[in-house]
């Protein structure tokens, strides 16, 4: 069994009468890259907050490299490459002084490797912050969280809002960590199509629950997206248990399912409809399928 | 809420009940204390100008401040940077420039009217001052519309917005008080304010037009150094000296920047009050109260922390020290201009043999030695107070937490409202006056008994948090000790034994040196990074 980098057990949030997270339980093992998907609000923010000790846990706990972050916010944060959607870096200085302040704070600096992620980000060094665009202060972001190395990159949002060139340049920076040997990534998205392209392992939440967690080929696998066509137009489909979704209209609908397929297929026999099509849905679909009810 | 006019107010109004509830909270007891106290009728004397300052000119000088910040969007951006203040997200709204400036002036004009109307119908006035009726208002209503069209332009250099507010506001109000002077009626001071609403309006219009299509001049070209970049600077050579240089990035110069702007004005007063040793002695306090007053406002940003600061690998102690530390130097900067330029002045406005007369008195009072341990201890205490004043609020700035911010500024304001009349009437009464006197080493020791459990409560948290070793916490308290000590000593030494006991002077010394807000910064911003 891997040894766990992030270990999240029973943790619970409130913000006044609002839940934000409930006895969520997590266990992330070294090496992979890890997807974090979940609606607004769901809950993704405030999990990735307590993983980087920036907010303290009211009930449960949570362990990073065996460390609580809360009380050690050195040795873990000297660990983790952060990125977030706000990206909140100091607008005063300059490119070359924050490549030069941030290295301070990392022994495992890696002098070649940030200058060339700078060369490949095309990041002037006498650029101010100020003056970048979103997606240049992205990759200066990007660049800061990346140069050491770190053997946990957090990606939060890191592409919202940025455009495919910017979305590409994280989306490499998420594989080139993947190939460096037991380096972990956690990636939260709404870009369900980037976290399909790179993520080993999907962990979906849902109103501040975890509502599914496996890996990415499982979590396909397991489920069936299946046309079915009526032999009448219908207003509403039929309930079936194991359809998590439908959608559609008149004759033809398309069901998603968990484990229910089989189920359905029955149920199809039954009302004298057929199946006309059936395929291994998208992570976008079984997103929707599991958040959007 | 059909109408821009009103959703503008109901924002304004709504963003600030708190400090606007604040506001009518001290008119209510202004007014409850003329009722009860002195009558509704019944004018009164006061024995001197600071009982009438505290009654009357305190609270409504500190609402007319509130004002200015609020009417103004003086609290929505920095003061200091190109950009125009004025809320950019209002600019999509789909209203005219004239209606985005229009709105905030008339509320602004409104409200210090209002103000005005509410202190002279509801507060204190002595019996023998004339109380004027309404160009105060127009006073007041001028001041922020100016405030507002100068706050709302953009500039083509960071810092010029503070520069050109306080000298044009400084010429404005130089020409009231010259027509005060000269004891212009009503009707002269209302024709001399009458123009300046309509006039900043017209400013303050063109600079939101301005702003909202992103018109923003740019001279620091001009400034830039050619070639900054191709020079190599040396690495830091630990976290703690990258992030020290961070923090004074920051705002390291901004304490000496803003003394060395106002020093050489309030020094330049000097040449014209040279021969008058009374004004040259206001003067002279002036200049040397200017950094700890200056640091009042600077420590708004000292405490300031982001998303991005709170994710250095660095433990929160570590984060507050390198404040401390940059805190120490720009104080000590801050003082370089004014102990250069008193001795200038006063060598060139002729005034040093007023101020050698003074040592000369002093020495022949005190002694030489003790003559020269009170000028540096004076210099020594005021060098601390300027720090002093930069870090003592840390433990709130850094908290994070906007309610508490909020509540340190308005809670004193609304003690104040209390404890000036509060304090005029025990000035008034002998009685009280002895009863406190008596007591007042007995009032001494509370405060020392709180000090010391505030600061053990937070040592014991420190502790307990792990922000501070045993040894780092034995440390401190034992540098807390010698540091009290020595003051003690050096109390003894000064004061002759007659006048004060020695538990007086223990007393004394104890609440002078910091102890208990310090050491709360960092539990403040521990509570901030780890919510």
């Amino acid at each position: 069994m891997r040894e766990s980098v992030i270990d999240v057990s029973a943790l619970t949030r409130r913000f006044g009468a609002s839940t934000a997270l409930a006895e969520v339980s997590l266990s992330i093992p070294r090496g992979g890259v890890y997807g974090l998907v979940g609606a607004n609000g769901a809950g993704k923010t405030t999990l990735i907050k307590h993983i980087l000790g920036l907010l303290r846990a009211e009930s449960g706990s949570v362990s990073v490299f065996g460390l609580d972050p809360v009380a050690d916010p050195v040795g873990v944060l000297s660990r983790i490459g952060y990125l977030s959607e706000e990206n909140d870096l100091p607008a005063w200085m300059r490119v070359e002084e924050l490549i030069r302040y941030s290295r301070a704070f990392y022994p495992a600096w890696d002098d070649a490797y940030a200058e060339e992620l700078r060369q490949t980000f095309a990041l002037d060094p006498a650029a101010k912050i100020r003056n970048l665009s979103k997606g240049q202060k992205a990759r200066a972001g990007l660049l800061i969280a990346l140069a050491y190395r770190p053997e946990l990159l957090v990606l939060d949002e890191p592409s919202s809002g940025l455009d495919p060139i910017v979305r590409r340049d994280i989306l490499g920076a998420v594989i080139r960590t993947i190939a460096d040997e037991g380096r972990t990534v956690l990636f939260s998205s709404h870009l369900l199509e980037e976290v399909e392209q790179v993520a080993d392992h999907v962990t979906m939440i849902s109103r501040g629950r975890i509502a599914l967690s496996a890996p990415l080929t499982v979590m396909k696998e397991s489920h069936r997206c299946l046309t079915v066509r009526f032999a009448e137009p219908r207003l509403q489909p039929p309930a079936v248990a194991g359809v998590l979704r439908w959608d559609g209209g008149g004759q033809d609908w398309m069901a998603v399912c968990g484990d229910g397929a089989d189920e359905l297929r029955t149920a199809v026999r039954g009302w004298g409809a057929r199946i006309v099509a059936e395929r291994t849905p998208s992570l976008d679909e079984v997103f929707v399928a599991r958040a959007g009810t | 809420m059909r109408s821009p006019a009103a959703a503008i107010a109901w924002e304004l109004g709504r963003r600030h009940r708190w400090g606007l509830i604040a506001v009518t909270a001290t008119l209510f007891v202004v007014s409850t204390i003329k009722l009860l106290i002195f009558g509704t009728e019944q004018r009164v004397n006061f024995d001197n100008e600071l009982s009438f300052a505290l009654v009357v000119v305190v609270p409504l000088s500190a609402t007319f401040l509130y004002f200015l910040a609020v009417f103004s969007f003086g609290l929505s951006g920095a003061l200091a940077a190109r950009q125009s203040i004025y809320p950019t997200r209002m600019f999509t709204l789909p209203v005219t420039a004239a209606a985005l400036a229009g709105w905030p002036m008339l509320y602004g004009t409104l409200a210090m009217a209002a103000l005005w109307f509410a202190t002279r119908l509801l507060a204190v006035w002595p019996s023998d001052v004339e109380v004027p009726l309404m160009w105060p208002a127009l006073l007041a209503a001028s001041l922020l519309a100016w405030m507002q069209a100068f706050t709302w332009m953009s500039y083509p250099l960071p810092g010029l917005r503070v520069i050109v507010s306080v000298l044009w506001l400084t010429v404005f109000d130089a020409v009231v008080m010259i027509a005060l002077e000269a004891k212009a009626s009503e009707g002269v001071m209302l024709i001399l304010l009458a123009p300046h609403v309509p006039l900043a309006y017209l400013v303050a219009r063109r600079a939101v037009r301005r702003a909202r299509r992103g018109d923003v001049p740019d001279w620091r070209g001009i400034f830039a150094r050619r070639g900054e970049t191709a020079q190599v600077r040396p690495d830091f050579s630990s976290p703690a000296r990258a992030q020290a240089w961070f923090e004074w990035r920051r705002y390291g110069w901004s304490l000496p920047a803003m003394v060395g702007i106002v020093v050489p004005f309030e020094l330049a007063l000097r040449f014209i009050f040279s021969e008058t040793p009374v004004i040259v002695f206001e003067i002279l306090a002036g200049v040397l109260l200017t950094p700890p007053f200056m640091a009042a406002f600077v420590a708004a940003t000292v405490g300031r922390s982001t998303p991005f600061l709170v994710t250095r690998p660095l433990t929160s102690a570590s984060l507050t020290a390198a404040k401390m530390k940059v805190t120490m130097l720009s104080t000590v900067i801050a003082w370089v201009p004014v102990m250069v330029a008193i001795p200038l002045a006063l060598k060139l406005s002729g005034a040093s043999p007023i101020v050698n007369e003074w040592m000369r008195n002093l020495v022949d009072v005190f002694g030489m030695p003790r003559a020269v341990v009170i000028v540096l201890l004076g210099f020594a205490a005021l060098l601390a107070s300027t720090w002093k004043q930069l870090v003592q609020s840390l433990y709130i700035s850094m908290s994070g937490r906007e309610w508490l911010l909020k509540a340190s500024v308005f809670l004193p304001l609304a003690l104040l409202a209390i404890a000036f009349p509060l304090g005029y009437w025990v000035l008034r009464s002998k009685v009280v006056m002895a009863a406190l006197w008596n007591s007042f080493s007995w009032i001494l020791a509370l405060l020392v008994c709180f000090k010391l459990s505030a600061a053990a409560w937070i040592a014991m948290r420190l502790r307990d948090r792990r922000l501070f070793s045993d040894r780092t916490l034995i440390l401190g308290a034992a540098a807390w000790d010698v540091a009290v000590f020595a003051l003690f000593g050096l109390f003894r030494w000064l004061v002759p034994g007659i006048l004060f006991h020695n538990y007086f002077l223990a007393l004394v010394a104890i609440l002078a040196i910091p102890l208990a807000r310090l050491s709360a910064a960092p539990l403040a911003l521990a509570w901030n990074r780890h919510r």
